[in-house]
């Protein structure tokens, strides 16, 4: 299947409501989708491999992994590489829709980005932090968004831009070709309201973007 | 002047193909229309530019016309927008010529031998509604994606999924 390729499965539950079903609305897709629930009898071991609400395996290595753990979440060396992270963001921005037009306003020197880190352009995707989509994503869209996901390294956050990447704005419930909301291929961190949002409301999603990123746990 | 010009146009058009016009629609300042045979639109279209210069198509529309209150049924009408850059008078005029095709078996002859600039238009025309176009070096899908196996989503018949 198409999905599949971009291990798209697992992040499309099989729903029945009005949104579950504009996304997966062709036949051969809603049979593709599994949902996948743990027996009762197999749940133990499965919280033994995977751990309770962690997306991934433990990854093996013992004591030393747990040191490298504890190291890393010592409250002043965390504070100090989020505070790196943070202080210079790599952004890449995807123009799917007209929100672009705002984000050239807010890239350009009457509000100078820079200020607080947000570099306005950047050479390639395995250099960039931060994913800005910018409007209206369809379904021929979806998947090189989640292509050009997938294609940035680690650390990486997601920020989504105006009424419709959120929730699919002007083409909610009913269009039979556009996205329901960016978080249903992409974990999303921040999402920036508007149509178009004004620059300051984008300056208040990088604000937002730069707290949760210092408050954040380290891998 | 330029009305004029297109109401001129029109009538030659119709003394040279008399048989294979079906009729024209000429409204002043409104609408300039000619609906020709399905077989003949490639001729037509070769007059036009050879004989009154009108040198690119603006777009390519489709209608489809079964749920049209006065004068509907099963068709399909696809539409060129032509317009003239050498003409100066016919500037700021549109002249539409339309094929109206049976909506069971939508197939027209393309014009991209006579206008290159269609080719995009026609692609598009075959997503939303299905027309095929015989001639057209590259028909595939332009808008939609590639795993599309609905009908086409902009005859009468698609029910939008989430509508009830």
């Amino acid at each position: 299947m198409v999905l599949d390729q971009f291990n798209l499965t697992r992040r499309i539950p099989k729903k029945t409501g009005v949104f579950g079903y504009t996304l997966a609305y062709s036949k051969d897709i809603i049979e593709a989708i599994v949902e996948e629930v743990i027996p009762d009898d197999e749940r133990e071991e499965a919280i033994k491999e995977y751990g309770l609400g962690r997306p991934m395996k433990l990854i093996e290595g013992g004591d030393t992994h747990y040191v490298l753990q504890v190291i890393k979440n010592n409250s002043l060396i965390r504070y100090l590489v989020n505070w790196g992270r943070m202080a210079s963001l790599w952004p890449a921005h995807l123009t799917t829709a007209c929100c672009s037009v705002e984000f050239g306003a807010v890239s350009c020197s009457r509000y100078d980005p820079e200020r607080f880190g947000w570099i306005p352009a950047t050479g390639t995707l395995r250099q960039s932090d931060v994913l800005l989509i910018e409007g209206t994503v369809n379904m021929k869209m979806a998947q090189r968004v989640r292509m050009i996901y997938d294609q940035m390294p680690n650390p990486k956050w997601v920020i989504a831009m105006g009424a419709c990447a959120i929730s699919g704005g002007l083409y909610a419930k009913d269009s039979y070709n556009v996205l329901q909301g960016l978080n249903d291929i992409v974990p999303v961190d921040v999402y920036v309201p508007g149509c178009p949002p004004r620059p300051e409301t984008i300056f208040q999603g990088f604000l937002l973007l730069r707290d949760k990123i210092l408050k954040s746990r380290l891998d | 002047m330029t009305w004029e010009k297109l109401r001129k146009i029109i009538d030659d058009v119709k003394e040279k193909f008399g048989e294979d016009l079906v009729r024209e629609v000429y409204v002043e300042r409104k609408i300039a229309k000619i609906v020709v045979k399905k077989e003949s639109i490639v001729e037509v279209a070769r007059y036009l530019r050879d004989t009154h210069r009108f040198d690119h198509v603006k777009g390519v529309t489709g209608v489809d016309l079964s749920r049209l209150r006065e004068g509907g049924g099963p068709y399909i009408e696809v539409l060129y927008h032509l317009g003239s850059l050498e003409d100066q008078e016919l500037n700021d005029v549109i002249l539409n010529i339309s094929v109206i095709l049976d909506i069971e078996n939508p197939t027209v002859s393309s014009l991209y031998s006579i206008w290159p600039s269609v080719e995009f238009h026609e692609r598009e025309v075959y997503d939303m509604l299905g027309v095929i176009f015989n001639g057209h070096p590259k028909l595939e899908r332009i808008l939609l994606p590639e795993y599309w196996m609905d009908i086409p989503p902009l005859r009468k018949e698609y029910k939008v999924p989430g509508r009830g």
